[in-house]
This record gives C-alpha cells, structure tokens and sequence, in this order.
C-alpha cells in the first residue's frame, strides 16, 4: 500500500508489474542470501579440524580477499582512484596508521576531482 | 563489552565514511522506485552495500528471483572466505554467539580484526562492535539519502569515493610487513584483475583469493 500513497498519481515510473509483496519478498530473498554467506564460512570451517598448513592457507585468504578487492576496484576505476590508494599504501607503510592512510588518500581524490573541474 | 566498546571506537574513523554511502544508497533506491521504508528496511535486513546497489537493478519489476538470488550471491561469497579465515577464533564461542557476531560481519571490520586477532587479541567482541558502528551508520545514511538524497551533491567531490578502496588497501599494506604475506597478496591481486573481464564481478575475487591462499600455503611448504 505505501507505494501508492507515495508515488505521484501522474508517475510514469510506476510499474504495475511490482506489488509490495514482490518487494518485500525480493528484500527478504536479498537479507537471506547475505546472512546465508556470513554463516557459512565458519559452519564450514566447524567441520575440519584445521592443521598448520590450513591455517597457512587461512592466513593467505585473509590477505589475499581484501588485495583482490582493492585490485577490483581499481581496475574499474581510473588514475585518481589509483592515485589515492598509492598514497595511502605510501603513508600506511611509513606510519602504520590506517586512518591517516585513508585521510591521505581522501585528500589526493577531492584535490584531484577539484582541480579538475576548474 | 569491553571489546565491543573498542571495535566501536576503532572503526568509527571508517564509519563516519559510511553514511554518504548510505545516502547514495538511499537516493538511488528512491530513484529505483522503493519507498523510504522499504529501503531503510534493506539497509538493516542486508546490511551489504554491493548487493543492494545490484539488487536495485532489478527494480522496477518484474523481479528475476532466480538471477537476483545468484546475483547477491556473487557479491557476498567473499563472506564466505572471511568467516573461515575467523574460524580459529570465531569458532569457539557457542553457536548463538557466532551467529549474532556474524550477521555483522563486513569487508572493513572483517580486514580490522582479523589481523587483531592473529596479533593476539581474544576479544571477538571488536567484531561485533566494528559491525555495529557500520551497521548504524549505514543504517542513518540510507534514511537521509531516501529522505533527501536529490539535496545532497555529488560525494565524488570530497573524495569520499575512494575511502573503502584507501582503508582496505592500507591493511594489505600494514600485512604486508611480514613479508610471506606480500606475494599471496600480489597473486591475488593480479588474478582479480585478470579474471574481471570474463567472470561475473564478485567470483572474480573469490578466484583471486583461493589462489592468493594456496600461494601462502605452498611458500610455506618450500
């Protein structure tokens, strides 16, 4: 129903093909799925019993998940983003502080994105 | 509830940045035609910015479940991988715990306390507390955005676009000082970006990330 109330009566966007019912139903689905990934990784994990070498490859994972990240984003990006991660790499490895890293690299894109609409 | 405390306190640096997240969320779920209450409803049932923005693909209907479903999947099967690299840990709290602790579990307090954890820390309470701050801010993000996202300029130009990619590349850097772990992290990192023009975005880091722990497995080994 609070589709109708909020949608203008002229909307051309309004769909006659989702009803709120589909809605929720494909929130719920959504919500599900999510939860289902973040349970599933140490249900898994319950079921072995982790030697050395499976730790070793855990450890790996954990870097090798967020680097695969970071690569991503990049590769769908353009120069100022690399430039900004450059420099937070840069800052990271002389202070070892994650949010002077982050604010560094904050700084490169907003003067980036400034500079280039002058 | 100490550690909670603390996971709250380290990660709010990183969860201010969330809520122009959320804001473009909001307006761009608004924009996709859900009410204000239907995307704030996503933004705590979800919790996952990646899939909500790929789930606003399918809307205005008629909605695809099955693609929607292997979608969101994609996206969050890197949830996966971090709940069995938490597992050492993770796992000895009863299942009630793990469940609760997991349902918050997301890139930036997962990239926070897992090396927490591997420097020692027993406290998975940083976890949940990371998760919540997140979680909040996402939360209050998205409703400003749904209520008032068209006011609102473009983040790009206070740079806050890049704040995920800077804070996650700075943990692989700060990882990479112990140095078994910078060549899985490179593997890693060329695979991704090798496998993104023939896998669906979301496997392709699932890919790079098995191979980046094989790679740290079998250094060992040599």
């Amino acid at each position: 129903m609070s589709s109708w109330r909020r949608l203008p009566v002229a909307s051309s966007q309004w769909s006659p093909m989702i009803d709120d019912l589909t809605v929720w139903t494909a929130i719920a689905l959504i919500a599900g799925v999510t939860l289902a990934s973040r349970l599933a990784g140490s249900f898994l994990m319950s079921h072995v019993d982790a030697p050395a070498r499976v730790e070793r490859f855990l450890d790996g994972l954990s870097v090798a998940v967020i680097a695969a990240l970071v690569a991503s984003i990049l590769a769908q990006n353009g120069l100022r983003e690399a430039a900004a991660v450059a420099l937070a790499v840069l800052v990271m490895l002389r202070s070892a502080n994650a949010t002077w890293a982050m604010v560094a690299g904050m700084a490169v894109a907003a003067l980036w994105t400034h500079l280039l609409s002058m | 509830m100490d550690g909670i405390a603390r996971g709250l306190r380290r990660l709010f640096p990183i969860a201010v940045f969330v809520v122009p997240f959320g804001i473009a969320f909001g307006a761009a779920a608004i924009e996709a035609g859900l009410t204000l209450v239907q995307a704030v409803a996503m933004s705590v049932l979800v919790f996952s910015g990646a899939a909500q923005f790929a789930a606003l693909d399918f809307w205005p209907g008629p909605i695809a479940f099955g693609s929607l479903a292997l979608v969101v999947l994609a996206l969050n099967a890197r949830h996966i991988i971090m709940g069995a690299a938490l597992s050492p840990w993770i796992n000895k709290l009863s299942i009630g715990r793990r469940i609760v602790v997991l349902t918050l579990l997301s890139d930036p307090n997962f990239a926070d306390s897992q090396p927490a954890f591997k420097a020692g820390e027993r406290d998975i309470g940083i976890l949940l507390g990371g998760g919540l701050i997140l979680w909040v801010n996402w939360i209050i993000g998205t409703a400003v955005g749904a209520a008032a996202g068209s006011l609102i300029g473009d983040p790009a130009r206070f740079g806050v676009d890049v704040v995920m990619a800077c804070f996650f590349a700075a943990v692989v850097a700060g990882q990479c000082r112990n140095r078994v772990m910078i060549l899985p992290a490179l593997v890693s990192a060329a695979i991704a970006v090798m496998s993104l023009p023939w896998m669906p975005a979301g496997w392709n880091v699932i890919l790079a990330a098995l191979a980046g722990g094989l790679v740290a497995m079998v250094a060992h080994d040599r």
